[in-house]
This record gives structure tokens, C-alpha cells and sequence, in this order.
């Protein structure tokens, strides 16, 4: 086999030290406790976790060591996580914890920090995330600081400069989508995997299994990822922690194959 | 005094390792220093990152004597990931010599359709040797975490412990006598990689 089984993704937004869920990166919901979160999703053999600090850079503090070394003890899985972090030591000291990737975003737009972390300790540890937003007139463009600016570049332009930085993944967010759970953005999932090599992690919008089979049989990210789904259930959005059997996963695989 | 030693040469997840090991209640330390490596039982190398950057580290760091001077005394060892390509003589990757602990050579994947690099993700494996004590209670095809862009190639197939498929077979373990490696992150590979530290914790 050459092409690897696409990775299912749990997303936890922390604040705080609470697991929160937002909805186009607003209104929070209270979800619990973070780390027994991190344990039940270990519990459930995911296939990885990505954890970001939603505030850390709108309140200009750091990453959170204290909570990422609970993280850390609690997942044996791959666990990347972003927030807060716009130095090569942060970085330093999140890897030297026990996690496996970084997940940068603000710091991220000029390149510099991505170039001097993928020099260091290698592509594979560094994560960049590309927040996407449509104009009024319709146009993607990719935002930082949580959502809150807008860089004015487009989507494919940001993500090849960041390949070309040495990004070793890319994790696109369509922040019109988050929360909404109406399916993924899958123009701009095939516009991006269309662009670069290096592995594409989807998310926003999902809110099914059904959205995820969808994701994988008309694009080719490496990953999908989602919060809404795996940590909230029913209309009134009860938090709910839960996670594809690994026979519900193999499922997705096989038909996103036969269909391409 | 710790079951199994992970050395510290400024490189490598030697956090979640360690984390790893707590959870199976194996005593296990972090060491970095010459006399730390001769008193210990067991020792992991870690690494991740570039081939060369982890031999230099390893240079300067002062222990790469203290750790091929432990593994001529038949304790365990092993590579995890690059830590495992250190092992092998050369890499692709780099212009440095490996440790030439086992007869191996890192080397690129081959440049095909649909085979992204890195290897990132689940994948499974197929034990090559039957009834390796790091292989007790992990059948074949269980899976494990995978990051890697150079992968390595056994000269003689007596040394692949265990095989993975990603653009044609390639070494996913490799063991000759006391000297092992894995190519995967059991510290990131749930059940599956406690298993097999909780293996090597017993050898």
C-alpha cells in the first residue's frame, strides 16, 4: 500500500483550563474539563488530538506549560498543540514536554519563525495553521490572531509559502464553517491539496461522519479534523465526548477509494 | 535503580517516553552523562529531526563512546525513529556515518505517484521474525504511528525484525542480537506501543 488511511482528528478548543467549543471562532460554550477529555479520546485508540489554546494570543500570553504537561501525560497518541506560541523556545519547551507537533498560526504569516522551527527540530514538529475566511464578495482570504485579521493573501499563495518556508503540514480551518456543522469547505480542501504536497488537515464545518466521507472522497487531505462532532451531541449541543470505532473508520477509507 | 535508561543527547521526544513508561509503572530516567550510561540496564536513543543534526548533537554531547562502549556489553538497545537510523551505517539524509551497530543503510523513499513524504500516520506492520521478545503480544498487522522521510533497508533480511509497506517494503524494525530499533513512535502508538515498551521494559 503507498497511500496512507486518512487520519480522523479530534480539535479541543481550551481556554482557561476549560474545554470550550466555539462557533465561527465566537461564543464559546463551557464544556468541561480538558485533560479528562484528552483521557477518554485515549481511551478510544483516536488517531491523533489537536489542542489549541483559543485565547492565548488575543490575551498575549503564552502557551499554558502547566496544562500541556497534564496533555501530555494522558495522550499516547500524537498530540499537536497551537496557541500563544511565537518563539523557538515556546517551541522547545512544548516538544521537550512530550508533544509531538506545534500548531502556529499569528506568528506564522512572515515565515521567519516556521523556516528557524523546521530547521530545528525538523518539518514533521511544525504545524502551521491557515485560518480561512470568505469576503462579502465572496473571496477566501487567510485571517490571524483568532480570527480577528485578516492577512488579505489567498488561501493557495499562504499555503505554498508556508511549504516553502518548511511547514511540514498545513491545518485549514474555515472559520464561516466552525461550529456550523453543515460540511466541509471542499472547494477550498481540493484548491489547497491541489497546491501543495506536504500533508493538508481539514476542518470547519463538519457535522457528520457522513460530511467526513465526503471530505476524503472528493479531496486528498491527509487528515480530517473536527470539534463540533466529537465533543458535543443533539441540537441542543450537549457536551459528548465520542469517536468513530475503528470498523467505522476503515468505512470512510474504503469507499473514498472506490469513488476517485 | 531505573529498569531502562533514554538518552538525552539535547534531541528527541525523551519527554513523552518517559511518560510512557510511568504509565506502565517501569522505573525509567533520563540520563546524560558517561558514568549515568555505564551503570545502566537497558537503554533507549531517541530522535527525531535530520539524520545529521542528531549525530552531531550526539558528538557533542560527549556520549556517543558511552553509548557504543554499553552496546558491546549485550545490554538491550533501542532506536526509536531517527534514533533508529542511527543505528544503521549511513543515511541519505546526511553526510555523516551512523553508529554501524547493524549492518543497514537509511535511505530515500522512492520518488512514485501518491507517495507523500513524509510517511505520516497509522500504519501497520509484519513481524519478519517470530517470537522476538519485543514482538511478545503484538500480532501482525497491528498498527503504530509513523513520521519519517528516509526509511531503512537491511543488507541481509536476518535483520529486519519487523516489515512496513509504503512505496515498497521497508525495515519497520531492524535486530541484531542486543541492538534494536523501531522505525515508528511506540510512545505515541496507544496500546500497541505501550506493549512493545512494556517488552523491552521486560527484557
Amino acid at each position: 500500500m503507498s497511500s496512507l488511511r486518512p487520519r480522523v482528528i479530534p480539535c479541543l478548543q481550551v481556554a482557561g483550563g476549560e474545554l470550550l467549543k466555539t462557533r465561527r471562532f465566537k461564543d464559546p460554550v463551557y464544556l468541561g474539563d480538558p485533560i479528562n477529555a484528552v483521557k477518554i479520546f485515549n481511551d478510544l485508540d483516536c488517531d491523533e488530538l489537536i489542542v489549541v489554546d483559543i485565547r492565548a494570543t488575543l490575551e498575549k500570553r503564552g502557551p499554558d506549560y502547566s496544562l500541556i504537561e497534564e496533555f501530555a501525560s494522558e495522550a499516547f497518541m500524537p498530540l499537536a498543540y497551537g496557541g500563544g506560541i511565537d518563539s523557538i523556545e515556546q517551541v522547545r519547551r512544548i516538544l521537550s514536554i512530550g508533544i509531538e507537533k506545534v500548531v502556529i498560526s499569528t506568528a506564522a504569516a512572515d515565515g521567519k519563525l516556521i523556516s528557524a522551527a523546521a530547521a530545528i527540530f525538523g518539518s514533521q514538529s511544525v504545524v502551521v495553521s491557515v485560518d480561512v475566511r470568505k469576503t462579502l464578495l465572496g473571496r477566501r482570504e487567510v485571517w490571524t490572531k483568532s480570527g480577528t485579521r485578516s492577512t488579505g493573501i489567498e488561501p493557495r499563495v499562504y499555503a505554498a509559502h508556508m511549504e516553502s518556508c518548511g511547514a511540514g503540514e498545513l491545518f485549514v480551518q474555515s472559520i464561516d464553517l466552525e461550529g456550523a456543522r453543515t460540511g466541509y469547505d471542499l472547494a477550498l480542501m481540493k484548491e489547497i491539496t491541489g497546491t501543495v504536497k506536504i500533508p493538508v488537515i481539514a476542518c470547519g464545518g463538519a457535522g457528520s461522519i457522513d460530511d467526513i466521507r465526503q471530505l476524503l472522497r472528493t479531496s486528498a487531505v491527509s487528515a480530517a479534523a473536527a470539534g463540533t462532532i466529537f465533543v458535543m451531541h443533539g441540537k441542543h449541543r450537549a457536551p459528548l465526548i465520542s469517536y468513530p470505532r475503528p470498523d467505522e473508520i476503515a468505512s470512510l477509507v474504503d469507499i473514498s477509494k472506490g469513488s476517485t | 535503580m531505573a529498569e531502562v535508561s533514554i538518552v538525552d543527547y539535547g534531541i528527541g521526544n525523551t519527554g513523552s517516553i518517559c511518560n510512557m513508561f510511568r504509565k506502565l509503572r517501569i522505573d525509567a530516567e533520563v540520563v546524560s552523562s558517561p558514568p549515568a550510561l555505564r551503570d545502566a540496564k537497558r537503554l533507549i536513543l531517541p530522535g527525531i529531526g535530520a539524520f545529521d543534526a542528531c549525530m552531531n548533537a550526539l558528538d557533542s554531547s560527549g556520549l556517543r563512546e558511552s553509548v557504543l562502549e554499553f552496546a558491546s556489553t549485550h545490554r538491550p538497545v533501542l532506536g526509536i525513529c531517527v534514533g533508529m537510523q542511527m543505528l544503521t551505517l549511513d543515511s541519505e539524509e546526511g553526510h555523516r556515518a551512523g553508529l554501524g551497530l547493524i549492518r543497514a543503510h537509511t535511505r530515500r523513499f522512492p520518488d512514485a505517484a501518491g507517495v507523500r513524504i513524509p510517511h505520516m500516520g497509522w500504519n501497520t506492520i509484519k513481524w519478519a521474525i517470530t517470537g522476538h521478545p519485543l514482538a511478545h503480544g503484538l500480532l501482525n498487522d497491528c498498527r503504530f504511528y509513523f513520521v519519517h522521510s528516509f526509511r531503512v533497508i537491511c543488507e541481509s533480511s536476518a535483520n529486519t525484525l519487523a516489515a512496513c509497506a509504503y512505496g515498497g517494503d521497508f525495515s519497520a524494525a531492524i535486530v541484531s542480537g542486543n541492538i534494536a530499533g523501531v522505525q515508528f513512535h511506540p510512545e505515541k502508538s496507544h496500546r500497541f506501543g505501550l506493549q512493545l515498551l512494556r517488552n523491552f521494559g521486560n527484557s
